[in-house]
């Protein structure tokens, strides 16, 4: 243990299941030391429907991460998403009681609380709580409050909830392989530690993740979360109406997307015609290049077109200094910046995690930006101590000093007295 | 006991009268009484001796000995029409003490397409609702059969309350491709006898939550084209099995003739041991299916005989400006026009039992008004059918998407322009009951343009059921009542 953590991202995905051994240095660096991969089977949209399977794509992942990385897992951060998952703004507000002025640490807690304090629906759970901005007797701009003086305090958070039951379906399909799941993070979330710098945070950006099954955002300004969700709608989707729409097989549809997809139209000459060869290399069916590039390019454009409706109320569009950074396997696709520019009127970036040493190429692959992001959450998560099992050991001796004692010692006292008097 | 006064005819016991007219009648008949339609009288009317011997009705009654002798009518309506005229008494009789009578024929031959208004009329006059289903040919039978049937159609259409009618070219598309022709026609006959049978059930069968005829009618009244989807299920998911069954059945268009459906009345019946929870599933799917703006008549009732099973019939129509092309349907089944007789410039809501009690003790005389002056819809539905053999040959030989749009050019310029021009009267939108309705309440329809409806009308000719291919068994995306997993090519270029 010591200095070193040695922390596990699992992302259970549409397309792959995909774990990351990362080792978070003591000065706050993160070393790849290997990524497992699992072509997953028995989820769609980002969600597990097929337990079972599902399981064994889990254990293949982890298996190939473990012989990668030479490191036995024992836990795992977990990514999680899909459409049930929502979010939305709160403001919570604490009156500081009349006997003291200072702010501390159970105002914060309390003032956490009354923002959690919002009927859900019932199947609904938190999921985050993402603070964004304190306010101090009405006073905005406060970094951090405790310590202050102040009669009130409010605090802005960014609350992401979703369906208890299908959270916990990813989380148990870990367990079952006898593998601790130490938080669960909603996916986009995780992939915005990787791909923004604070800079980026501060200046306002847009993460789009556009994975197999499902489209993630997540949107700060003023370097605070100030949206996110997800669109049920990924790459599959494009893969299914090619197959539809060309009438092809699925397998062949994937493959034709990866080699020849584009989402520009009017680049290819009319009538360009792409052959599609079988396994033994004949030619077969032959496609219009137009037609499989207007069937991508529709697609994405009403993807991109669903995400700006419902992104435009929130009315920080304009301003995100930052630009729109667009991650996930669906980024691979030719002209989807472009596409992406045209519709949301802001600067696109294609991008991939950043600030990591260690398997460069592996984690140069957009598709693994949410998975290497979990690392870094964590890692963001427990700034001071690492948290491993010792240090979580030692957290619960304080709790069980600073409480738990005097609480004895008081009750043990005042039995003493009654005792006595009697 | 508190006995409540009832008015002589009464909707809640109805006395119902099935009456099939000519062979095509007759055999959608004989499917009913095997199927069997409790407290219904069923009688088959026919020229032609030999096929009335062979009718397993109850009731047969040979009309025209001295005209056909016996035989057919060899095609000719007029013979029919004849035959009718000269029994008309002894027909009197059959539809005499009659609340509700469905008068079952197929239209385009001779005793079907000339009788078959004889009988509507003297229906009408003994003061009964009459519901009229005829069958249209199928295109193959030629031009010529078309048109006699819809000139029946026409005739029939100031005479009756109700006209249902199935196009026999649509049955083709509930049978399997490589079915006999005998299981063709059964399969027809039996669509017919479900959709009696369920007509019936909705009077017959009284539930908390009640629609009957005044709510069809008002639903499918005026120039409108309409739908019917029947579905049964049992066992523990059978709120949802017997939903997805009445979707796919093809006169529904799989659910798609919901999305262009401004009114739709649905009857849900289930056994003793059906819960509000299954109907809130059920009605929570449809909803998911339809607009906002559609109207939603909905009507429960529990019957013990239903016990274990549920059963869902839907009935709904779609504004005529959208079904013109009857062409390119792909699998509308069911075109049905809804009138109400006599009042016609005048559309009112229709009779309650009260209001027909009136209308029967007036002299008959009285109810004959002038025939109203046909209206420009009813033609140009007679020239989009007769386009139809053509329209259909066509779309079949070419399913390629590009040849698609091209067919929609194509279909832009035929589309009559008088279809958005032709100013719709505003329909009547208030039954005189209050029916149970769901969602919002549009008052009238917004106006359609011609290149909207043009476009709409392109979304029927998908050939091949939408398919939402590796999407199919999961739970689907939907925003704004669109499946997100259909893919969005299809939905474009199709809206």
């Amino acid at each position: 243990m010591g200095k070193e953590q040695i922390v596990v991202g699992l992302e259970i995905g549409t397309s792959k299941v995909c774990a990351v051994v990362g080792d978070i240095k003591a000065d706050g660096t993160v070393k790849i030391l290997g990524v497992g991969e699992a072509p997953s089977r028995g989820v769609r949209k980002g969600e597990i429907v097929d337990f079972e399977t599902a399981g064994k794509c889990v254990r293949e992942a982890l298996v190939d991460a473990e012989e990668k990385s030479d490191v036995m897992i024992g836990s795992v951060y977990l990514s999680v998403t899909g459409a049930h998952i929502q979010s939305f703004n709160n403001r919570g507000a604490v009156t500081i009681p009349e006997d003291r002025e200072e702010i501390d640490d159970q105002d914060f807690e309390d003032v956490q609380s009354s923002a959690r304090e919002v009927s859900l629906p019932a199947p609904n759970m938190f999921l985050h709580t993402i603070l964004q901005h304190y306010y101090v007797d009405g006073q905005d701009g406060v970094l951090n409050p405790i310590g202050m003086l102040g009669r009130k305090l409010e605090a802005d958070f960014h609350i992401v909830h979703g369906v208890g039951t299908r959270i916990k379906n990813a989380v148990r399909c870990v367990k079952e392989l006898d593998i601790e799941v130490l938080d669960v993070v909603f996916g986009p979330l995780a992939a915005a530690q990787v791909v923004l710098d604070q800079n980026q945070k501060n200046l306002g950006a847009l993460v789009i993740d556009m994975g197999g099954g499902t489209t993630e955002y997540i949107a700060y300004v003023d370097g605070a979360v100030r949206a996110s969700g997800c669109l049920a709608i990924g790459g599959d989707h494009i893969t299914n109406d090619l197959s539809l729409g060309l009438r092809i097989p699925m397998t062949r549809a994937e493959k034709l997307k990866v080699e020849e997809g584009s989402a520009t139209l009017g680049e290819s000459e009319p009538g360009e015609m792409i052959t599609l060869k079988d396994e033994t290399g004949f030619a077969g069916k032959e496609v219009e290049r137009e037609m499989l590039h207007t069937i991508i390019h529709m697609r994405l454009r009403e993807t991109f077109e669903l995400l700006r409706r419902e992104l435009d109320p929130h009315g920080f569009l304009p301003y995100l200094g930052a630009g729109i950074l667009f991650t996930g396997g669906c980024s691979l696709i030719r002209g989807i910046d472009t596409l992406a520019e045209e519709i949301f009127q802001l600067p696109v970036r294609l991008t991939h995690a950043k600030t990591m040493s260690g398997l460069t190429s592996a984690f140069e692959n957009p598709q693994l930006s949410a998975a290497i992001g979990l690392i870094k959450y964590a890692h963001a998560m427990q700034p001071d101590q690492p948290a491993g099992i010792l240090s979580r050991l030692a957290r619960r001796l304080k709790l069980f000093a600073f409480v738990l004692i005097p609480l004895a010692a008081a009750a043990a006292a005042f039995v003493h007295h009654y005792l006595n008097r009697s | 006991m508190i006995t409540i006064p009832r008015t002589p005819v009464d909707f809640a016991r109805p006395t119902l009268k099935v009456i099939g007219v000519g062979g095509a009648g007759g055999n959608a008949l004989d499917r009913i009484v095997l199927d069997g339609l409790p407290g219904a009288e069923i009688v088959a009317v026919n020229t032609d001796l030999q096929a009335l011997a062979g009718s397993v009705a109850p009731n047969r009654v040979q009309i025209g000995q001295s005209i056909t002798r016996g035989l057919g009518t060899g095609g000719d309506p007029e013979i029919g029409r004849n035959s009718a005229e000269g029994c008309s008494e002894e027909l009197q009789r059959v539809v005499s003490d009659a609340t509700i009578v469905f008068v079952l024929a197929g239209l385009g031959g001779g005793t079907g397409s000339g009788a078959l208004p004889v009988i509507a009329d003297l229906a009408r006059e003994q003061g009964a609702f009459v519901i009229v289903l005829g069958t249209l040919p199928f295109s193959f039978e030629g031009k010529r059969r078309t048109a006699q049937a819809m000139e029946a159609l026409d005739a029939v259409r100031g005479l009756a309350d109700l006209v249902i009618c199935f196009e026999n070219d649509k049955m083709a598309d509930i049978v399997a491709p490589d079915a006999s022709v005998q299981d063709a026609f059964a399969t027809a006959d039996a669509t017919l006898s479900q959709c009696i049978r369920a007509m019936a059930a909705l009077v017959q069968r009284r539930g908390l939550l009640k629609v009957g005829f005044d709510e069809i009618a008002t639903a499918l009244r005026g120039e409108m084209r309409s739908y019917f989807g029947y579905g049964e299920a049992d066992g523990s998911n059978r709120a949802h099995d017997a939903l997805s069954a009445a979707f796919k059945s093809p006169l529904l268009d799989h659910g798609r003739a919901l999305k262009q459906a401004d009114a739709i009345v649905v009857q849900v019946v289930g056994g003793d041991d059906f819960t509000l929870n299954e109907l809130n599933v059920i009605m929570d799917e449809l909803n998911r299916c339809i607009f906002e703006r559609t109207r939603l008549f909905l009507g429960t009732a529990t019957d013990p005989q239903m016990n274990g099973r549920i059963s869902i019939s839907i009935f709904c129509g779609a504004a005529a400006v959208e079904a013109a092309p009857v062409a390119h349907s792909a699998g509308s089944g069911l075109a049905a026009v809804a009138v109400r007789r006599e009042e016609k410039p005048q559309p009112r809501p229709v009779p309650t039992a009260v209001q027909r009690g009136e209308e029967r003790s007036r002299p008959t005389v009285a109810a004959r008004a002038p025939e109203p002056e046909p209206e420009p819809e009813v033609e140009e539905y007679d020239e989009e059918e007769q386009e139809e053999p053509v329209h259909a040959q066509q779309s079949h030989s070419e399913p390629e998407p590009e040849e698609e749009e091209a067919l929609e050019a194509e279909e832009e310029e035929a589309a009559p322009v008088a279809v958005a021009e032709a100013p719709r009267a505003p329909l009547p939108r208030r039954p005189l009951f209050a029916p149970v309705q769901k969602g919002r309440i549009s008052d009238a329809p917004a106006p359609r343009t011609a290149a909207t409806s043009a476009r709409e009308k392109q979304e029927q000719m998908l050939l091949e059921p939408v398919n939402r291919g590796r999407f199919e068994k999961s739970e689907p995306t939907i925003i704004d009542g669109q499946d997100l997993d259909i893919p969005t090519f299809m939905r474009r270029t199709v809206r």
